[in-house]
């Protein structure tokens, strides 16, 4: 095992290169993960569902936990207009959320920890939101960026930094979930680490802190998945109950 | 299924428990602790874009470094905004 601690972040490439039109499409080991993420919620989803009883077993009344958990979130934030986009919203958290979550797994790999994978989600939410707002509402959806009750005078600087503010979504969206990640993985490491290194005698106090890190970087996981489908509800809202 | 009116009763129970506002305060410090990690990001993601928009249009119409300057207080302004916003949302909540 490396002892750099920004080791467990390495893309590598498994399996055969594929090259298409210059742009390398091989699989990675991001890619595995990825899709072992996204078929851990098939086989869970699909196991959980195949048998539908009234009282539930353990598994069903997961799914129906994580079910009500986003149904609530996004009738509670969007209101009852934002019922079409359930299944993007609890494929977007699940799919956040098991990513991070195998994350956690000794020597898994997170996906969410590299920018391009989080930037790639905050902007594909931040088109089609911002795709929903004209489809719903028309050229009417750019009075998001022109607040009421404004003097005509601060009109133009208020109408930039609006503008300003509605780009910097998908920046913060995903920077948000990737810093996160990224520190809370680098933090484990460094004080794996140090246990190896203190060894027996004085690795007893960082092996402590690993423990309670892991605690707080399972919390950070699940957190940083709802906050992302939070802020889509949001954003979502916006789009489809204008109120400037 | 002995315990038929048990079930009921707990039926009974679980559907109130659905409608009533208690079952959200489970939630509640989730949500906070959530979005307290969501004001920092969002004041320096302003930022950032605003110094980005700066930087483009300054190289497009050759004004350095005049836009870059303008644009980086106003991405501070919209990030300022943006902290409002999400304060004012959260003690909404």
């Amino acid at each position: 095992m490396a002892t750099n601690p920004m080791h467990q972040f390495n893309v590598y490439r498994i399996g055969p290169e594929v090259n298409i039109a210059g742009v390398d499409l091989s699989f990675t080991n991001s890619s595995l993960f990825m899709l072992i993420s996204a078929l851990t919620i098939c086989i869970f989803l699909f196991l959980a569902t195949k048998e539908k009883k009234l009282i539930p077993g353990k598994l069903q009344l997961t799914a129906e936990l994580f079910y009500n958990f986003i149904a609530k979130m996004i009738s509670d934030t969007a209101g009852s207009k934002a019922k079409p986009y359930f299944p993007f919203i609890f494929s977007l958290f699940m799919f956040v959320l098991l990513c991070n979550m195998v994350g956690m797994l000794p020597y898994s790999f997170t996906v969410t920890s590299h920018i391009i994978v989080t930037l790639i989600l905050a902007l594909f939410i931040f088109i089609s939101v911002t795709f929903i707002g004209f489809l719903k509402h028309g050229f009417k959806y750019l009075k998001i960026f022109v607040p009421s009750g404004v003097p005509v005078l601060l009109l133009p600087l208020i109408t930039v930094i609006e503008i300003i503010s509605y780009l910097s979504r998908p920046v913060s969206l995903s920077v948000r979930l990737f810093a996160n990640m990224m520190a809370g993985h680098t933090m484990l490491k460094v004080f794996g680490g140090f246990v190896i290194s203190l060894g027996l005698i004085g690795g007893w106090l960082p092996l402590t802190f690993s423990v309670a890190l892991t605690g707080l970087e399972i919390l950070v996981a699940f957190l940083q998945a709802y906050v992302f489908a939070i802020l889509t509800c949001i954003y979502l809202n916006d789009a489809l109950n204008l109120h400037h | 299924m002995q315990n038929k009116g048990n079930f009921k009763t707990r039926l009974k129970i679980a559907k109130s428990k659905l409608n009533s506002d208690s079952s959200n305060k489970s939630n509640k410090s989730g949500t906070l602790l959530g979005f307290a990690f969501k004001l920092g990001t969002e004041f320096v993601a302003a930022v950032a874009v605003g110094t980005i928009i700066g930087f483009i249009l300054d190289n497009w119409f050759d004004t350095k470094p005049w836009l870059i300057i303008i644009f980086f207080f106003l991405g501070s302004v919209a990030g300022i905004m943006n902290v409002i916003r999400a304060a004012n949302r959260m003690q909404k909540e």
